[in-house]
């Protein structure tokens, strides 16, 4: 339902050696680096940061608030220009002279999911999985954004504005319509964050379906060490800066990752401050 | 509740100039034909009554126009406001406290805006007592007076209508439950409401009896047909104006076939977007209805009144050729009104649709896919609210030709029409595109983050 089924691969390598049946390498990022703002008030939200990841893989971001996870993820689906380095998506490399040429790039390769779902409040649950295909000029294939739809538990809700429906159906409308055109790589951020723990759940286990039977590539950015350890892999960033990383995760690694790693910015922080 | 109104003021900037804007325009028209008034204080005969009627019947139609216009303008900035009072309701401002604030701001902006309005009104009324003494119509030797009778009408006018149009919203936007008015603030089908239909009946029926007045009446009574037919045009536009969400439904119904068909994607989007937000597109039709029905129907009105008297083989005197350039300025006043509230109105409603605009973008659509399909609604609302308009304006044309020529058709040809009409769909085009292709300038993450 999400595409072609790629081997069942567990895809639980994010350092680019390819697992055994992948087919290669879905993102590479290469010192990618943002600077936002000018003079005093140059903020460096990514600080050359190069990761690659193998097709097939479920990636999980985790990071003190403010250390550029949101700028990783836009700069890695194109949503932002990154001020230095590279960005490959399935072996092309991100660039566009402008912004319908990298609208175009993403429609091909890239589907994001974000907290706020972003569903078109004027669209039907339908017309909304439908329009990425519209607007890149396919057929609006029905009978696929259904099949797709009825995948995420929402064959009954076609005709359903997004105001009539709850979070969780709502970031389930938003996966199937990123799901829609198949693309590379599926980037998510946070998108468990505005819902309560069982839609949290169920939106899990659709990425989680997502990367093992359909051989998408997810990348996740999250809170929640239980989300966190739905991944094949943790990395974790400070400050902009890729600090570690966590294989084959659990809830209670990640939490403790996570509490050093705040322990270690504070101290950072404060030894920089004095 | 002062405070939050003051920061509110400060991140709203825009909605708020529009409001300003509209308000500040109003009190200028308003001052500068009450102080005909003032000036007609303490003088006698025919110049009293000169200064008096011109006051009166111009100013009066303009009072209408310009509270209806006022009256949108705050609708819809009130309106776009249905988010942030949600979310004020949400942290547990009452609607009386929420009713407080809207009026308070409403009231304080409109007592600013018609006091900086003075200056302006004082020139522009002064302007016009010029051209009556070029005229002949009051001697020369009555100079202009600006005094109470256009300081209180002004200031009183502006205020009233002000306050009044922001008491009627506010109590519509704060008495529905918070989460309903979080959903209403994405989606909101703009129904007919009793209220509209009563005053759009109410309008046009009075159109409709001046435009009979005029034919059966004031045939034959020359010049003075103008007082009955001139204001006919301003009361059938509010009236559709009133009945612009049916009428867009209308239309809608109408064009969505060759729309879907020839449009594509933008097209389809067009059409839900007139479907599902039809109160929004309502306020714009509206102005575009004001600005072609009042400036195709006061143009004719002169236009026939000049073909008539070279007719009656009467060669223009300089005083007669005064008349008619005070009559275009007066004309010309309402025209560029109207035409600054079709302006301000898309503006404001294209600027709020920033996040919608980014919402599209996320899904897949290319700054260029936004734009045509602003382009296609904005064909849509420029077509319905011209031939709207054109339908207002045979109020004040038909019954004054029949007046004044017998014929209902006048000779002047469609020549106004086209100019005017173009000029609306223009206005229309233009300045819907140009705000949409800043808007789009924010990142589209950027812009569904706020
Ligand atoms: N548009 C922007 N303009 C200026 N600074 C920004 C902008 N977006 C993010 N930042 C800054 O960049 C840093 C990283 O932000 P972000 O990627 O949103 O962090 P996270 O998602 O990890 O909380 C923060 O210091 C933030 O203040
Ligand atoms: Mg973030």
């Amino acid at each position: 339902m999400f595409g072609r089924r790629e081997g069942d691969h567990a895809g639980t390598n994010p350092a680019g050696r390819n697992p055994a049946g992948g087919t290669g390498e879905a993102l590479r990022l290469d010192s990618v680096s943002k600077v936002y703002g000018a003079g005093g008030n140059r903020v460096n939200a990514l600080d050359g940061v190069s990761l690659s990841l193998p097709t097939g893989s479920f990636t999980a971001v985790m990071g003190p608030s403010g250390s550029g996870k949101s700028t990783l993820l836009q700069c890695a689906a194109g949503l932002d220009r990154p001020t230095g380095g590279r960005v490959f998506v399935d072996g092309a490399e991100l660039a566009g002279e402008n912004e319908a040429a990298l609208t175009r790039f993403r429609r091909q390769r890239i589907g994001f999911v974000f907290q706020q779902f972003n569903l078109m409040p004027t669209l039907t649950v339908m017309q909304n999985v439908t329009l990425p295909l519209k607007l890149a000029g396919q057929k609006a294939d029905k009978d696929k954004a259904r099949a797709v739809l009825e995948r995420v538990g929402l064959g009954d809700r076609l005709r359903h504005l997004p105001s009539e429906l709850s979070g969780g159906q709502q970031q389930r409308v938003a996966i199937a319509r990123a799901l829609v055109t198949e693309p590379k790589v599926l980037f998510g951020d946070e998108p468990t964050g505005a819902l309560d723990t069982r839609s949290a759940r169920e939106v899990l286990a659709l990425l989680q379906e997502a990367v093992h039977a359909y051989g998408r590539t997810v990348v996740m950015v999250t809170h929640d060490p239980v989300a966190a350890s739905c991944a094949g892999a943790v990395l974790f960033l400070a400050d902009g800066r890729l600090v570690g990383q966590l294989v084959a995760p659990t809830a209670e690694a990640v939490a403790e990752r996570m509490t050093h790693l705040a322990d270690e910015v504070e101290r950072q922080r404060a030894t920089a401050g004095v | 509740m002062l405070r939050l109104s003051l920061s509110s003021l400060r991140r709203r900037r825009g909605a708020f100039a529009a409001s300003f804007l509209a308000m500040f325009l109003g009190a200028t028209i308003l001052m500068a034909f009450a102080s005909l008034l003032d000036t007609a204080e303490g003088t006698s005969g025919t110049a009293k009554s000169t200064l008096t009627t011109m006051a009166l019947v111009v100013g009066g139609w303009g009072l209408v126009l310009v509270v209806f216009a006022v009256t949108s303008t705050l609708t819809l900035s009130v309106r776009q406001r249905g988010a942030e009072l949600a979310l004020l309701k949400s942290v547990g401002a009452t609607p009386a406290q929420l009713g407080r604030m809207i009026v308070g701001e409403t009231g304080g902006l409109a007592v600013v805006a018609a006091l900086l309005a003075v200056p302006a009104a004082l020139l522009a009324g002064r302007g016009l007592l010029g051209m009556l003494h070029a005229s002949g119509q009051v001697p020369d030797e009555i100079g202009y007076a600006f005094g109470p009778v256009a300081l209180t009408m002004g200031l009183g006018i502006t205020f009233a209508s002000a306050t009044g149009a922001a008491l009627i919203t506010a109590r519509r936007a704060t008495r529905v439950r918070v989460t309903e008015s979080l959903m209403a603030a994405a989606v909101e089908p703009g129904g007919l409401s009793r209220k509209r239909i009563v005053g759009a009946v109410l309008f046009l029926a009075l159109a409709l009896n001046l435009g009979v007045v005029t034919a059966t009446m004031m045939r034959g009574a020359g010049t003075d047909a103008m007082a009955t037919s001139g204001q006919a045009d301003i009361f059938a536009a509010i009236g559709l104006a009133l009945l612009a969400p049916l009428i867009i439904r209308l239309a809608t119904g109408v064009l969505a076939g060759p729309l879907r068909r020839l449009g594509g994607v933008a097209g389809e989007l067009a059409v839900t977007n007139l479907r599902r937000r039809t109160g929004q597109m309502a306020s714009v039709l509206t102005p575009i209805i004001l600005f072609t029905g009042t400036g195709v129907g006061t143009l004719y009105l002169q236009d026939i009144e000049n073909a008539s008297m070279s007719a009656a083989g009467l060669a223009k005197t300089a005083e007669q050729k005064d008349i008619e350039t005070l009559n275009f300025v007066v004309i010309g006043m309402i025209v560029v009104f109207t035409a600054i509230m079709l302006v301000n109105t898309l503006v404001t409603a294209t600027t709020h649709r920033r996040r919608e605009f980014g919402q599209q973008r996320l899904a897949g659509a290319t700054p260029g896919q936004v734009l045509g399909t602003v382009a296609l609604e904005s064909a849509v609302l420029a077509a319905t609210g011209v031939v709207c308009g054109a339908v207002a304006a045979l109020f004040t044309v038909l019954p004054f030709s029949i007046a004044r020529s017998g014929t209902a058709v006048p000779d002047g040809g469609p020549g106004i029409f086209v100019a005017v009409a173009a000029l609306a769909v223009v206005l229309t085009g233009v300045t819907a595109l140009g705000t949409a292709r800043r808007t789009v300038r924010t990142p589209a993450v950027a812009a569904v983050g706020v």
